[in-house]
């Protein structure tokens, strides 16, 4: 297989085998039981990435195809299952999708509780994210303390909804149940916790010479980029474009109770850190301040088994950015068609452009820095096309090779 | 904001022939495939209208939709077209427009429709390497995946 010249080896990818003078690493895919694997081929001129090509669907699991054969409400249970991060994000982009066709008005204490606990989400979404990014940098006391204090946002969701991953709270016409009682008391005690937290990493990030010599000018991109390949959420923000679903198009209650959308400049993983973790306070805020207005009332109506003839498109902003969802019903009890387009499918391409030009070493903390839903590169094998050479990394192996580069750098 | 862009979209919608459906979050621009570049980058240069959400493909039986979304505001500007299954060829919008090229890549694969001049043209983006030229693409209405299963001899 080592021996074989570039030319005969079989390729589906898009163009790569032009570059076949420079050395060519195929990045993934990861075992498909863990998190979500891709695939990227990457070029490199000596140590620099100079291209990079994706390959994705190593865990496309046809559910669109699948949500066509199941009964409207089993669909939402089904895409909650597509993130095990930004569960509830799914599914309130369907639910709302699918009331928007129908004359039916949510309540408005739904339209609060949904803001609780997405925001929630949100929270434990940045905050994994944060450990990720100190694990693969080399900081894992950093990546203990973030997952520890993590737990305590799970708790609440669990504590609200029932579940900590997968909630299967809401529904069409509002949410399965109402809010436990004197849950108030507790989400303000716990979230005062994580704001003292989240300001002590915020100061951390920002002066620990671990994170900040990995982090600085890394995986820079600018807002021309931006513009032109549409990503979505921080990645979007870091760039200075203050684009947010929730306060350009609010749903659920985000009209009434506004985020500040949170932007940086630098468009490097650096900035994203601080700006993931302004956005975490500021969820917390809203979290608090969606408890107070929360008007009392039903919490669910009724609603048909079947939807109207139509087509709606509908998106909200997940902790990653905006998750668009389009629907089409034909007025049977099953969709018709329902198109999803994650964050990440968004973000694929910008990603790309944040690592040319960096270093392999850079590459599990950009990667994590666009914040996939694969932080577990799990099998990296490393093809040098000049050497006609193989060798594999496994990606524990690579995160201690960038550690080491770094080490090395400094002295 | 849907003063100041109702009318730049009308004159595009007058300019290619199209139709022009203002709905309540989507406004509808249909037209004919050969005209979907230009009206994509029509779109796409009125202010605040840059951000392509996503591209659809829809299965309407004998053709296949294919939507543009693009996102301003409170509101969806939704370029419409459809082409026959018997030929499903499109002109890529991905030179002008970066953002579409995995989502043409996605369609390609998912609905079989060709974009021509999209990077991943004749090359695979989400289905496995080996899933049979011979069996119809998984999303159209035709495919049975019980027979692609065994056609991949996965049982």
């Amino acid at each position: 297989m080592s021996d074989a010249p570039a030319g005969d080896r079989k390729e589906t990818g898009a163009g790569l085998m032009q570059y076949s003078p420079e050395g060519m690493m195929p990045f993934g895919p990861v075992h498909p039981s863990l998190k979500e694997p891709e695939y990227f081929k990457l070029i490199l001129e000596g140590e620099k990435i100079v291209q990079v090509v994706p390959r994705i669907g190593y865990v496309h699991r046809g559910i669109e195809r699948a949500a066509q054969e199941r009964t409207w409400v089993k669909d939402i249970y089904l895409f909650e299952r597509i993130c095990g991060i930004c569960s509830f994000a799914h599914s309130i982009s369907f639910t709302q999708a699918v009331e928007s066709m129908s004359p039916f008005e949510v309540p408005d204490r739904a339209r609060y509780i949904r803001v609780v606990v997405a925001e929630l989400e949100r929270i434990h979404s940045h905050l994994l994210w944060l450990g990720l990014v100190g694990h693969w940098a080399g900081f894992d006391t950093l990546f203990m303390w973030v997952w520890k204090d993590r737990e305590h946002v799970l708790d609440l969701e669990e504590g609200i909804t029932g579940n900590r991953v997968h909630k299967s709270y809401s529904t069409f016409g509002g949410v399965r149940k109402d809010l436990p009682e004197g849950i108030g008391a507790k989400v303000t005690a716990e979230l005062g916790y994580i704001e003292k937290r989240v300001a002590y990493y915020k100061d951390l990030v920002q002066s620990e010479q671990t994170l900040t010599v990995r982090t600085r000018g890394v995986g820079r991109i600018s807002q021309d980029t931006a513009r032109k390949l549409s990503p979505v959420g921080p990645l979007l923000r870091c760039t200075g474009i203050g684009r947010d679903v929730r306060t350009e198009d609010p749903y659920a209650a985000y009209d009434e109770v506004r985020p500040e959308v949170q932007t940086s400049k630098d468009g490097d993983i650096a900035s994203l850190l601080v700006l993931r973790l302004n956005e975490v306070l500021d969820s917390c805020r809203m979290v608090k301040e969606a408890l107070e207005k929360i008007p009392s009332g039903p919490f669910k109506v009724p609603f048909p088994r079947t939807v109207p003839e139509g087509e709606a498109a509908f998106h909200v902003e997940a902790p990653r950015g905006e998750l668009f969802y389009f629907v089409k019903s034909a007025g049977g009890s099953v969709p018709e068609r329902v198109k999803i387009r994650t964050p990440t499918m968004a973000n694929l391409l910008t990603a790309t452009e944040m690592l040319k030009g960096q270093t392999l070493a850079d590459v599990p903390v950009v990667l994590t820095g666009m914040d996939p839903c694969f932080g577990c590169m799990d099998r990296v094998s490393v093809f040098d096309v000049d050497k006609s050479k193989e060798w594999s990394l496994s990606g524990e192996e690579l995160r201690d090779y960038g550690i080491e580069y770094y080490r090395g750098r400094r002295g | 904001m849907r003063r100041t862009s109702a009318d730049p979209l009308q004159r595009l919608s007058a300019k290619l022939g199209g139709a022009l459906h203002p709905e309540r979050r989507t406004t509808l621009l249909t037209v004919d495939p050969s005209k979907v570049e230009e009206a994509c980058l029509g779109v796409a240069s009125l202010p605040g209208l840059y951000h392509l959400s996503t591209i659809t493909g829809v299965d309407l039986g004998d053709q296949i939709g294919i939507l543009y979304h693009f996102w301003e505001g409170r509101r969806f500007v939704t370029v419409k077209t459809a082409v026959p299954k018997t030929a499903p060829r499109i002109r890529s919008v991905a030179g002008a427009l970066p953002a579409a090229t995995l989502y043409e890549a996605e369609i390609q694969d998912l609905f079989g429709v060709a974009f021509d001049g999209n990077p991943y043209a004749g090359k695979r983006l989400l289905l496995p390497d080996d899933y049979p030229a011979e069996a119809p693409p998984p999303m159209r209405k035709e495919a049975d995946p019980e027979k692609i299963r065994r056609m991949m001899k996965l049982e």
